[in-house]
């Protein structure tokens, strides 16, 4: 990119050496020398080859950094993992993988090589008014260096300023989009008068501030623009006072190039400071990208711990789980044992930490001490996809990704062949419902497609863990939140899913008893009681 | 470059005719000193060298300060009429939207469609900064480009005019029209991007039970990639305007240089003054692939602005009853004419004063009745009646004004604890609000907080947790003086735990009101006087 920049800048050079050498053929009276035209206009075409390439990089080089960023705090959420929704909303973090990490484009494509070209653009143009007049050159350099002087004393917090504007903007769109959001809510509440007007006072408010730090801010390009005048004015005085006392027909060409390049000299520097606005809109960006959990050093290479399993038993032995240190610990010593193929019903109130169970054997999240053990190895020594392969597992509310339901099916096995889908669809009792749908499994749904009840969503994701077949099925309150008929249904399914599996189900009372089994009622992290044969 | 919308919003403007049109001449102004201290610094030297001619140093001092100072106040007067006319064009859109479409889209949850409207009102932003004041300097320097040049040479000022208007004129309305086209694609790339993130990420538990981390990179990784390639063809069109344009000039500065034989001395100044006026419009291509966005956003924020209102008030409206029992009868509705009836005949009667639950499975209509009885739709045919009078004939403002809603949908704001209950009755004393959030059982939550009423909620509530913010939002529906209070499936993503705390909490509260709760299942823990169950378009009594 800096590559672009250099030689248009020296291409310009040689146009504007060109047009001189034309025009003070001119004034010697000869004819037109046909060199120096041609030179310009080629010397034209590559000026404007390059700057279609420069475009061309620079958007290549925020691309590039942009993928860069992107698949890095992806990543870095993913690692994070569930967790991280207990914290965080998934639309703030989607907004910060999409559109945050757009906004720092403008600072890899545009401000950072800029920033690079404002000293070396005026520099190579300097080297050439040095060939053609020497005092010219100084005197630029004069006005080169009262850029930076003047900016220092013009601009003492302007930059910090303009940040503050930035913000300011930035928030005030922010308020506008929250207020936009909620529209129904403050035309139910019959205040939509009051809002417009304080939509608009604070934008008032916003106006006057903002203009009172621009009047700082704009003194710095005022620098800038008197640099550039003052050069003008002073060139075009000087040569015009040598060139009318002495009629020296070889000052004409020096003067002539010397003003042709004077504009060139200053352009690095105007396109730097329209730049800034760019680094702007990346500091906020930025800073949220910093803010995200950071990926943790790759694990030293250990042995891969895989278990081939028929049938899963489990162990928890005195496990402690805190998640918050001031809400006192989730698990407090809790021991039990469920064998291969045994269903086993924890129930209890909210917070009594039924799902701190369920996450553990997921892997969501480890425990801070005692042992978890499946088929007798520790489950910290499990790879991740190790686990996964083991475990299905069925939430409160699955999420269902857009696509076609098919697709929301493989995502439980990617490689799975269409014979199996149809038949874990079956099991699942899709059919039921998808046989009224257009196009059957293959109906997209989501935004902008068909709407699933919780009934259906829920018989989705017992289609994947039917497909998945996993040997340990985790079920969190998978009917919490379906009507008394719905939930019949499903639960008549998960029998069927459950039948020759191991099965931990998470309940409040009423439903647990839905799959027979022993049961456990937890009360803050203990078991307190234990029904059913061991 | 311009169309229809555009000059629409344009008009949105009116108010600060003044201001806009002072911004415009400061900045063409400025545009005629910058061009002119090239053309003149030209001009001096030709002169000079050509001995007797014609010198201004005086005029090139006096354009030189002319062109700082003048530069600095049009940047100051632009930026203040720009915020005034942006500050006008939110507030006007605020309330178009309010008028007509905003009750239907919040009861449809269509959070994403108003973010992209936000975002297409930020799009005309660069409007009157970018795009009109460039091109009104390209408009007033075409003419004075060809009357200085054509007093000389007639076949040059041609030559450069239709050179200029290409690059000021053609060139510019080319790359509007490719983004135009280019911009909707590059929309529908930017959404399936999002759409894939946000699937990544509000499934990041699915994600980890299936181990599907690297299959949801690759995905997030492949709608990039198909975004990315978009814009770089946009870009590349964009570009190649861009160096189109600059050929223009080039080519225009060649036809002086060819010409400089007859008249070497006016031959520089002519030289300079194509170089600083092709100067000024070289940033015209770029703001005509802006003009292309800016045009299809403008086309978008219209549409929603002029969307039907979807239920008018009446001309002449009834006096407001004085009870509040509210009854449904004979009512038939469906959302548009192509789809299913939603109601056939639904009559309903819910006494002041009593805790009454509709159940009944999605797609019932259970949230219908509510923006039924809200006003935000009208019956096809069947009354709604409240306090015995049909709401047809009241203004839905004091139909609102009985009726205190509290849905999936109801929105917490980012602002202050304090502000967010205000919004239910604004003159409220701090007594009242302690009241509404201790009846919501919240009350010593906001109490231990540091900040107290004072503490900000966050962007739609998330500094608190799900359970927290549905209780600000009772609160608020606790405080406004509303006799009915219509709960539309509060306790949507909750849990199933927070869910039986919140209806333990309820049932205690807003005695004295009519309660009307909108559910698709009862937990057994709330406390009612009737029950009843939607089906077929119709309510059913079902056992209490």
């Amino acid at each position: 990119m800096l590559l672009w920049h250099v030689l248009g800048t020296v291409a310009a050079i040689g146009q504007a050496f060109a047009a001189a050498t034309v025009l003070t053929a001119a004034f010697a009276g000869s004819l037109l020398d046909a060199r120096a035209l041609a030179a310009f206009g080629v010397l034209a075409i590559l000026r404007a080859v390059f700057s279609y390439l420069n475009e061309r990089a620079a958007f290549a080089a925020g691309a590039a950094a942009r993928r860069r960023l992107r698949s890095d705090a992806l990543s870095r959420l993913l690692h994070a993992g569930p967790a991280l929704l207990r914290v965080r909303h998934s639309g703030e973090l989607a907004t910060i993988v999409v559109d945050k990490i757009e906004a720092l484009d403008g600072l890899f494509s545009r401000y950072l090589p800029a920033q690079i070209f404002a000293i070396a653009g005026p520099s190579i143009v300097l080297l050439a008014v040095l060939y053609a007049d020497s005092w010219a050159a100084l005197l630029l350099l004069g006005c080169g260096l009262l850029i930076p002087v003047g900016m220092a004393i013009a601009g003492i917090g302007a930059a910090a300023a303009s940040r503050n504007q930035f913000l300011a903007m930035a928030r005030l769109q922010a308020r506008f989009l929250d207020r936009v959001r909620g529209i129904a809510t403050i035309v139910l509440y019959g205040r939509t008068e009051d809002e417009a007007a304080s939509l608009g006072r604070a934008a008032a408010e916003l106006r006057v501030r903002t203009m009172r730090v621009l009047r700082v801010a704009f003194l710095s390009s005022v620098v800038l623009d008197l640099a550039a005048a003052l050069a003008m004015v002073v060139l075009a005085i000087h040569y015009f006072g040598l060139l009318q006392q002495g009629h020296r027909a070889d000052l004409i060409w020096p003067a002539l190039a010397v003003l042709l390049l004077t504009p060139e000299f200053f352009a690095p520097l105007r396109t730097y400071s329209a730049a800034y606005q760019d680094r702007l809109h990346a500091t906020g960006a930025a800073e949220s990208l910093v803010a995200l959990p950071p990926l943790p050093e790759p694990d030293p290479p250990r042995q891969i711990r895989n278990i081939e399993a028929r049938g899963v038993s489990l162990a928890f032995d005195n496990v402690v789980l805190t998640w918050d240190a001031t809400r006192g610990p989730a698990l407090d010593g809790l021991s039990f044992r469920v064998s291969a193929g045994e269903t086993l019903v924890l129930a209890g109130p909210s917070g009594s930490g039924k799902s701190s169970v369920i996450e553990i054997l997921l892997g969501f999240v480890r425990p801070d001490s005692g042992k978890v053990t499946i088929n007798a190895v520790d489950i910290t020594d499990l790879v991740p996809q190790a686990l996964s392969r083991l475990t299905a597992w069925i939430g409160q509310r699955p999420v269902l990704f857009s696509g076609s339901i098919r697709d929301n099916i493989l995502f439980a096995r990617p490689e799975a062949t269409a014979a199996e889908v149809t038949a874990a669809a079956k099991a699942a009792r899709l059919d039921g419902f998808t046989a009224g749908f257009p196009d059957g499994l293959d109906t997209v749904i989501g935004e902008g497609g068909y709407g699933l009840s919780g009934g259906q969503a829920q018989r989705v994701a017992i289609a994947r863990a039917f497909l998945k077949n996993a040997p340990l099925l985790l079920l969190d309150e998978p009917t919490a939140h379906l009507d008394p008929a719905t939930e019949q249904e499903v639960l008549d399914s998960l029998r069927r899913l459950a039948a020759g599996r191991t099965v931990i189900l998470a309940s409040h009372s009423s439903a647990a008893t839905g799959l027979g089994g022993r049961r456990i009622d937890l009360r803050d992290g203990k078991a307190v009681s234990v029904r059913g044969v061991a | 470059m311009m169309s229809g919308p555009l000059f629409r919003i344009i008009g949105l403007w009116s108010r600060q005719t003044g201001w806009l049109l002072a911004g415009l001449w400061l900045s063409l102004a400025a545009v005629v000193a910058a061009v002119g201290l090239m053309s003149v610094a030209g001009m001096t030297v030709g002169a000079a060298v050509l001995a007797g001619g014609l010198a201004f140093p005086a005029l090139l001092r006096g354009l030189g300060a002319a062109r700082v100072v003048l530069r600095y106040s049009e940047r100051l007067v632009t930026h203040d009429a720009m915020f005034r006319a942006l500050a006008d064009m939110r507030v006007w859109f605020f309330g178009r939207l309010a008028r007509t479409s905003a009750g239907g889209l919040g009861f449809r949850q269509a959070g994403d469609v108003l973010a992209r409207l936000v975002g297409d009102i930020e799009a005309l932003d660069g409007l009157y900064l970018r795009i009109l004041l460039p091109l009104a300097s390209a408009v007033l320097l075409l003419p004075a480009l060809i009357l200085l040049l054509g007093h000389r040479v007639p076949g040059l000022a041609t030559e450069v005019g239709v050179l200029f208007a290409a690059a000021a004129f053609v060139l510019p309305w080319l790359a509007a029209r490719a983004s135009g086209r280019t911009g909707t694609g590059l929309a529908v790339e930017a959404g399936a991007l999002r759409v894939a993130a946000l699937d990544a990420l509000t499934g990041l538990r699915e994600v980890r039970a299936f181990a599907a981390e690297g299959r949801m990179l690759a995905a997030v990784q492949a709608k990039e990639g198909a975004l990315l390639t978009a814009q770089q063809a946009m870009v590349s069109r964009t570009a190649l305007a861009g160096a189109a344009s600059f050929l223009c000039a080039q080519l225009a500065v060649l036809a002086v240089l060819i010409d400089a034989a007859d008249n070497p001395g006016a031959a520089i100044g002519a030289a300079f003054l194509v170089l600083a006026a092709f100067e000024a419009v070289g940033g015209l291509t770029r703001a005509g692939a802006l003009a292309g966005h800016a045009s299809a956003a403008a086309k978008r924020v219209l549409e929603a602005a002029d969307a039907p209102v979807p239920v008018p008030d009446p001309a002449d409206p009834a006096a407001m009853p004085a009870a509040a029992n509210l009854s449904f009868e004979g009512v038939e509705f469906r959302w548009s004419p192509d789809r299913p009836l939603v109601f056939e005949g639904l009559t309903l009667e819910v006494p002041q004063g009593a805790r009454v639950a509709l159940l009944g499975p999605s797609g019932s209509g259970k949230s219908t009745l509510a923006a039924l009885a809200l006003k935000v739709v009208a019956p096809r045919s069947g009354q709604v009646r409240l306090g015995g009078a049909d709401i047809a004939t009241l203004p839905a403002a004091l139909v609102r004004a009985r009726i205190a809603w509290l849905g999936q949908a109801t929105h917490l704001f980012d602002d202050t604890i304090r502000q967010n209950l205000l919004l239910a009755l604004p003159d409220a004393g701090e007594p009242a609000l302690w009241a509404a959030l201790d009846a919501a059982r919240i009350g010593d939550m906001v109490r231990a907080l540091p900040d107290g009423l004072d503490t900000w909620v966050g962007e739609g509530g998330t500094r608190f947790s799900g359970g927290q913010g549905r209780r600000l939002a009772l609160a608020r529906a606790l405080l406004s003086p509303a006799p009915i209070l219509i709960l539309d499936e509060p306790c949507a993503g909750l849990d199933s735990d927070t869910e039986r705390a919140f209806l333990e909490t309820l049932n205690e509260t807003a005695s004295g009101r009519t309660v009307i709760l909108i559910t698709h299942r009862l937990t057994g823990v709330e406390r009612l006087d009737r029950i009843f169950r939607l089906s077929g378009g119709k309510a059913v009594a079902a056992a209490g």
